[in-house]
């Protein structure tokens, strides 16, 4: 797991990319295009992915969809603001993250830590009992309890709350979430889901109007930190 | 003989003097013969005339004709001869016979007649139609068309017209010469699609029409008619097609001219959007660099000694606020470029945004605490979330720059009747006087940084159909205050619980 391929064609970037990881403790491996890329992940078979979605010769998402064929390894996807529907696409392909740039050394370590502690497998955990702040989600059992006294949840809320908990530390798309909690038919119902995630803050965040667990993903969707 | 008369004589006392002139010589003809041939086969040459005569000069010069035919014959040939007196009272049946097949026969022929020439004249206007709908189908401007309807009336009808068109503003003007019209009775044919007449005080000589030029159910001008009376009366069906003609053809001109517009402005969006995004990413790439490399060298392990260290903090420093400049101006172009964008407006939740904003800044609002007001049963707005989390961010932002150190800064929001009202305030010493956000560049105070910020603020509060305003409360501080409309959100379908 400490294997790390970086996919960015700007050399300064790379190299600021390369340091900073290596001092953290990362074997770094590069490439500066697709191809490259993909080469280098079937020979290293990476624990860890930094793509940048600019890239000469193809799209950064035609690497991830080749890379998710055969690999669960985290991608972070690095892209620049203002290209929500990129970032969406990227996410819908199989990325779990993304970095705005320009970033720092703080904010990528940050991201790259919690990709690479994420419990495996990918999906669904194994354990009956999620555990985040002072919330305890009971799956077996379907409860929810808040400093251990019990709260009500309707089913749709306790589904999204599940939903979420579930893929820990990865942003969503609004239409991963729509489709799985509600279904095909409401993928483009993104207002259920904010008045639902509103609902779910208001009953389990200490206060909703600062989240630190139900994170807002601005125009992509949303995050949750357990 | 009588075949040979001018066909220009349409004028009726011209046309009754050659049925006369008509009569008077079939006398002359038969005279000569009236010594050989019997009377009643003499009645057949005046029959002929009467036939010719109603063939050439119409229905009232025929009756004529046969009434004087018979007179004639019975004067001239009828013994005794050059009397009106008849001997054989056998004649009286020849007499009545004649004027009543001379009166038929010419009736029926000048009717005939009529209807033929009725027919070849309808013929050739809808043959001159035909190549005015062709004409008109080849016009590229507005200018050419109404002087092809002009000419085209000229030399059909002999008619005056005169075209009103709309300009941009949907105002009718005379296109070409100004005519003598009267702009309120164009218009009234215009707004109503329906004709317009004005006519004398007898309702005779002189009169205008204006009709309406419509295709596909509205008008695109107005074609003026000025004729007599009886004119526009007879030419209706003419002009009508005429003026239906012309719409139709101002109409594809019109719908042309609209289609072109649409395309040149998708053009220009597209081409700078291209221009934003590879300027954006031309940008970027070595700020990332930048901000990263410095970031490095100041985090380096183990620690550069302490003048590098602060230097490479600077440096840090100033990269990040340069690419938040960066951004600034990014959207700035983006918001000005071609006058404005569309908001990508979904069904939102204002805390969300709130939060968000709150995020993005970090550490820039470590030295204030936020408090947020929202009540909980604001409902959802529509609006584009990343641009009202950068409206949020950039007050958040000026807010914290320009507040006593350690002081609170407020964002708060209330439902008014049909909008929701937001406002940032902090304490501080207030916006400096004269602050002008109509000036991107303007600087607030002697600290840098109001001007771009709240002047993209204002261009997407205002995109969203809302107002921004700065205000100095009376309490102190700096008060930022917009609003957004209140929709109507989409209902949702509540889950059995």
């Amino acid at each position: 797991m400490t294997q790390v391929l970086i996919v960015e064609d700007e050399p300064d970037i790379r190299r600021f990319l390369r340091l900073t990881l290596a001092q953290d403790g990362w074997t770094v491996a590069e490439a500066g295009s697709v191809s490259l890329a993909l080469a280098e992940a079937a020979e290293r078979r990476p624990g860890l992915v930094i793509l940048d979605l600019g890239l000469p010769d193809a799209d950064g998402s035609e690497f991830i969809r080749a890379f998710r064929t055969w690999s669960d390894a985290p991608i972070l996807v690095l892209s620049a603001r203002s290209q929500e529907a990129d970032k969406v696409d990227a996410l819908e392909a199989g990325a779990d993250d993304y970095l705005v740039k320009p970033f720092g050394v703080a904010e990528l370590l940050a991201r790259v830590h919690a990709l690479s502690r994420r419990r495996l497998p990918r999906d669904m955990p194994e354990q009956a009992l999620i555990r985040f702040g002072e919330t305890e989600i009971d799956l077996a059992r379907r409860q929810v309890s808040r400093a251990g006294s019990p709260v009500k949840l309707t089913p749709i809320e306790f589904n999204l709350l599940v939903y979420l908990a579930s893929h820990p530390d990865r942003v969503l798309t609004q239409r991963q979430i729509l489709r799985a909690v509600w279904g095909e038919g409401h993928a483009g119902d993104s207002h259920y889901l904010r008045i639902y995630i509103g609902r779910l803050r208001q009953k389990l965040e200490a206060d909703r109007t600062r989240p630190r667990h139900l994170l807002t993903e601005t125009g992509v969707g949303y995050r949750m930190v357990l | 003989m009588t075949s040979n008369l001018p066909a220009a004589c349409t004028r009726p006392a011209c046309s009754y003097a050659a049925a006369v002139l008509a009569c008077l010589v079939t006398v002359g003809l038969a005279w000569p013969l009236a010594d050989w041939i019997d009377p009643a086969n003499l009645v057949m040459l005046f029959l002929l005339t009467v036939f010719l005569v109603a063939l050439r000069l119409g229905s009232r010069p025929a009756l004529l004709a046969a009434v004087l035919n018979v007179l004639l014959f019975d004067f001239f040939f009828v013994p005794p001869r050059l009397t009106l007196a008849v001997d054989d009272v056998q004649y009286l049946i020849t007499f009545f016979v004649m004027l009543a097949v001379a009166i038929v026969t010419g009736q029926l022929t000048a009717r005939m007649s009529q209807q033929a020439r009725e027919a070849v004249l309808r013929e050739r206007q809808a043959h001159a139609l035909y190549e005015m709908a062709r004409d008109l189908a080849g016009t590229f401007s507005v200018k050419q068309l109404a002087e092809l309807t002009r000419s085209f009336l000229r030399q059909t009808a002999g008619i005056e017209s005169h075209l009103w068109l709309p300009d941009s503003r949907g105002r009718l003007r005379a296109e070409g010469q100004s005519p003598d019209g009267d702009v309120k009775l164009a218009t009234r044919a215009y707004e109503r699609g329906e004709p317009v007449e004005r006519l004398g005080p007898t309702g005779a000589g002189p009169g205008t029409a204006f009709l309406p030029m419509t295709a596909s159910g509205r008008s695109f001008g107005v074609l003026q008619i000025d004729a007599d009376v009886e004119t526009l009366r007879r030419e209706r069906p003419l002009l009508t097609a005429v003026a239906s003609l012309a719409g139709i053809a101002a109409g594809r001109l019109h719908y042309a001219e609209v289609a072109q517009a649409t395309q040149v402005g998708m053009e220009s969006e597209r081409l700078r959007n291209t221009v934003l995004a590879s300027l954006s990413h031309d940008l970027r790439t070595p700020l990332t660099a930048l901000v990263g490399l410095a970031d490095t060298l100041a985090l380096a392990q183990p620690p550069l000694p302490p003048p590098h260290g602060e230097t490479a903090q600077a440096l840090r420093n100033q990269a990040a606020g340069l690419a938040k400049m960066v951004n600034n101006l990014l959207d700035l172009a983006r918001l000005a470029a071609g006058g404005g964008m569309a908001p990508r407006k979904e069904w939102q939740a204002l805390d969300e945004v709130v939060a968000c904003a709150i995020e993005q800044l970090g550490t820039a609002l470590d030295a204030h605490a936020v408090e947020i007001d929202l009540p909980e049963d604001l409902p959802l707005l529509e609006f584009d979330a990343v641009l009202l989390e950068r409206v949020l961010a950039n007050l958040l932002d000026n807010a914290a720059k320009h507040a006593v150190p350690g002081s609170a800064i407020w964002v708060a929001a209330r439902c008014l009747d049909d909008r929701v009202e937001v406002t940032v305030s902090n304490e501080g010493p207030g916006f400096p006087a004269g602050l002008d956000l109509t000036m991107p560049f303007a600087r607030g105070g002697l600290r840098a940084g109001y001007g771009l910020g709240l002047a993209i603020s204002r261009a997407i509060v205002e995109a969203h159909g809302g107002r921004l305003q700065l205000e100095n409360p009376p309490e102190g501080g700096a008060r930022v205050r917009f609003d957004l409309p209140l929709g109507k959100p989409p209902v949702l379908e509540e889950e059995a619980a």
